[in-house]
């Protein structure tokens, strides 16, 4: 009993302690020059290759999982403290801020491509449908941009049902041919709808109101004046802990062990009683409202949306950030969106190399490190009465 | 009428174009059962290696002033499909031999990086290579009896495609090694059991592949005029769609697909009013009703799922 308090005691300081130091890897990134960025995810990478190596990577995400208080609390504080950190800088602020936007997108494209396994190739029209529905709304027909993303959500969920429909009759190639062909006919209608702002996007989407307080304005605290990202940043690491949150539960659900079962056999999962239609359709219409809200988000964040913002090229950066994060791996696909996010900035230094490099490293990453930064976890039961048995179930 | 002869033939090109792609797209998946999202860039490298030569290099000059200037297209082509082929390869043993037998996502976008990658590899290293280029007016000029319609170029490229798809032809039903790929395309097992050097095939069949494709990307350039380095994502995407269309893995449905798609889209941007702009966006609207009503194609088997 004695040994089982202490570790309990050593976990409860051990768990947010590792939290802390990602939370830091995270900072140094965002702050230093792209060597260093390169440097610490290499660390990181390093580490996270020695836990497995050693078999304590399980053992770790179970720790973080069964101490979630004090992770939590962790987590809260930095997000709390951040903006002032970064108050020097509004550029540093807005690569935390379009990082936890696409951790967000992240995390709902993850819902297809991670848990149920199936590609798709539209996330970033999923996120376009958000933007410019809470745009059209608030600067053509002057709504509230809050009762605008709202609507984002739903039209958006209504987007990710029609894409999501072919997954009920196809699947490999041809679904990604499908959603490939789809992404590009929604790019297409916004450039040739002059309504929709065509090629010149639409400019002026007002920024989000509480009461008298504007979210474009700077933010002032004791004498301290936070430049105005610093609003949206807490709306998104809101935003952000809500989706991971429910990520994390849909995971260890029923239905998240649905989308598995569908990822490793469609048949079988039909079979034994899953309901394929609606897990499928549910996978992309929740995955395609998280997607949504972030898209609505942005466009009152930086008040001009461009269909640039939302063409294949974005999809790819999403989907790379689920398989670098780690597919199927809540914690792991929200890191993979926020590194990816401020390595991508980072290159931006590099103006014209920046394509190149992204799509060589992403090569590199796919053979070296397919798996991704936290690979995808095996499902462990204890049946009750057999805990003796102790098996790992569902793993690759 | 002969606004309707003229876009017939204007379709009869694009068609040909696509259908080459499409033919890379089905040779590729019929070997490995893969999607080799580069081959539209990759085609455009061909285009780029022809233009490069006649532009930069004296190559071209002194082949036209040694002798005929014909010969000289034929051997600056060659030079380029011969490039692309080679480059195919390259692409084959980097970015999808790695990925045998693992998650089908990852070959995916492996080759769809490797097409970013080489697209703006292009952009950079091609002088002035962000801008549009002129493409060399390879081909004859002039008419075919005088008849506007008729242009020596045009026919050149129809001329061309056909005579790539009857090599093909003969290659790949009267050849030992044809008759390989159609082996290992069929049962990859099977064919090693009865003695196919897998390897090698695949080896080939990525080097025809590309060999393809670069001729595709020089009648591209020639239909065009201008080649520009970004044109191959759109090229590739819609050679895969009509090969899907036509039915994947099966070169006469590429063909079938890449017809179809050019009369399409030619079709709507010109009798259609305000038709331009939705030229693609139809294009893409039936590839998807293909896509949910006859995943098989026009012509392909539907297969059976084993349970």
């Amino acid at each position: 009993m004695g040994k089982r308090s202490f570790e309990r005691t050593s976990g409860a300081l051990l768990a947010p302690l590792i939290v802390l130091a990602l939370c830091l890897v995270v900072y140094m990134c965002l702050r230093s020059s792209p060597l260093v960025v390169f440097l610490a995810i290499a660390a990181l990478m390093a580490g996270v290759i020695l836990l497995e190596m050693t078999h304590n990577l399980e053992a770790v995400h179970e720790l973080i999982e069964r101490h979630g208080r004090g992770t939590g609390a962790v987590l809260v504080l930095f997000a709390l403290v951040l903006p002032f950190l970064l108050r020097h800088s509004s550029y540093v602020m807005h690569i935390a801020l379009i990082g936890c936007l696409y951790a967000v997108v992240a995390l709902g494209l993850n819902f297809q491509i991670g848990s149920a396994g199936m590609v798709n190739f539209a996330p970033a029209a999923f996120m376009g449908m958000g933007a410019y529905t809470s745009a059209i709304l608030s600067v053509r027909f002057h709504v509230s941009p809050w009762i605008g993303t709202v609507v984002a959500i739903f039209t958006a969920a209504l987007l990710g049902l029609l894409i999501g429909y072919p997954t009920l009759k196809t699947r490999g190639y041809y679904l990604s041919l499908v959603t490939i062909a789809l992404q590009t006919i929604f790019t297409l209608i916004i450039i040739n709808t002059d309504w929709l702002g065509g090629p010149n996007g639409i400019a002026g989407v007002p920024p989000y109101q509480v009461g008298p307080v504007s979210f474009g304005t700077n933010l002032v605290i004791g004498g301290l004046e936070l430049p105005r990202q610093t609003y949206y940043l807490y709306l998104l690491f809101l935003v952000l802990g809500l989706t991971a949150w429910l990520a994390g539960r849909l995971y260890r659900s029923r239905v998240g062990l649905a989308w598995n079962a569908i990822e490793q056999d469609e048949v079988v999962a039909a079979s034994q009683g899953i309901d394929l239609a609606r897990m499928k359709l549910l996978a992309f219409s929740l995955g395609a409202a998280f997607a949504g809200l972030a898209g609505a988000i942005y466009g009152h964040y930086v008040s001009f949306i461009g269909v640039e913002d939302f063409d294949f090229n974005k999809s790819l950066m999403l989907i790379c950030m689920v398989i670098l994060g780690g597919m199927d791996n809540v914690p792991g696909v929200a890191l993979g969106a926020i590194l990816l996010t401020i390595v991508d900035e980072k290159l931006r230094d590099f103006a014209d190399y920046r394509m190149l490099m992204y799509g060589v490293i992403l090569v590199c990453v796919l053979l070296l490190r397919p798996q991704g930064i936290l690979p995808k976890r095996m499902r462990k039961y204890r049946l009750p009465g057999l805990e003796w048995l102790n098996h790992p179930i569902g793993g690759r | 009428m002969s606004v309707l002869l003229a876009q017939i033939i204007n379709a009869l090109l694009l068609g040909c174009s696509y259908s080459l792609v499409a033919i890379g797209f089905s040779l590729f998946f019929g070997v490995m059962d893969i999607v080799v999202f580069c081959a539209g860039d990759v085609g455009l490298f061909g285009a780029y290696v022809v233009a490069g030569i006649c532009a930069l290099t004296g190559v071209y000059a002194a082949l036209v002033a040694a002798g005929s200037s014909w010969l000289g297209v034929v051997i600056v082509v060659l030079i380029g499909a011969c490039l692309t082929g080679l480059l195919m390869v390259g692409m084959y043993k980097a970015t999808i031999a790695p990925f045998e037998g693992k998650n089908p996502l990852m070959p995916l976008l492996s080759t769809i990086a490797a097409g970013v990658a080489l697209r703006e590899a292009i952009g950079l290293f091609y002088p002035e290579g962000r801008n549009p280029q002129v493409f060399p007016e390879l081909l004859p000029r002039g008419y075919l009896g005088g008849n506007p319609l008729l242009s020596w170029r045009n026919l050149v490229i129809v001329v061309v495609t056909l005579v790539i798809v009857a090599i093909l032809y003969w290659f790949v039903n009267r050849t030992k090694l044809g008759l390989s790929i159609q082996a290992v395309a069929q049962n990859r097992e099977a064919a090693i059991m009865i003695g196919v050097n897998s390897r090698v095939v695949l080896l080939v069949t990525f080097l025809i592949g590309g060999f393809v494709l670069g001729t595709g990307g020089f009648l591209l350039g020639s239909y065009y005029g201008m080649i520009r380095f970004d044109m191959g994502a759109m090229y590739g995407l819609k050679g895969f769609s009509a090969a899907v269309v036509g039915g994947l893995g099966n070169i006469y449905g590429a063909i079938v697909g890449g017809l179809l798609l050019g009369f399409v889209e030619v079709f709507v941007s010109a009798f259609i009013p305000g038709g331009t702009a939705y030229a693609s966006i139809t294009a893409f609207v039936i590839v998807v009703l293909f896509m949910l009503f006859r995943p098989e194609g026009v012509i392909g088997e539907r297969t059976v799922e084993n349970v």
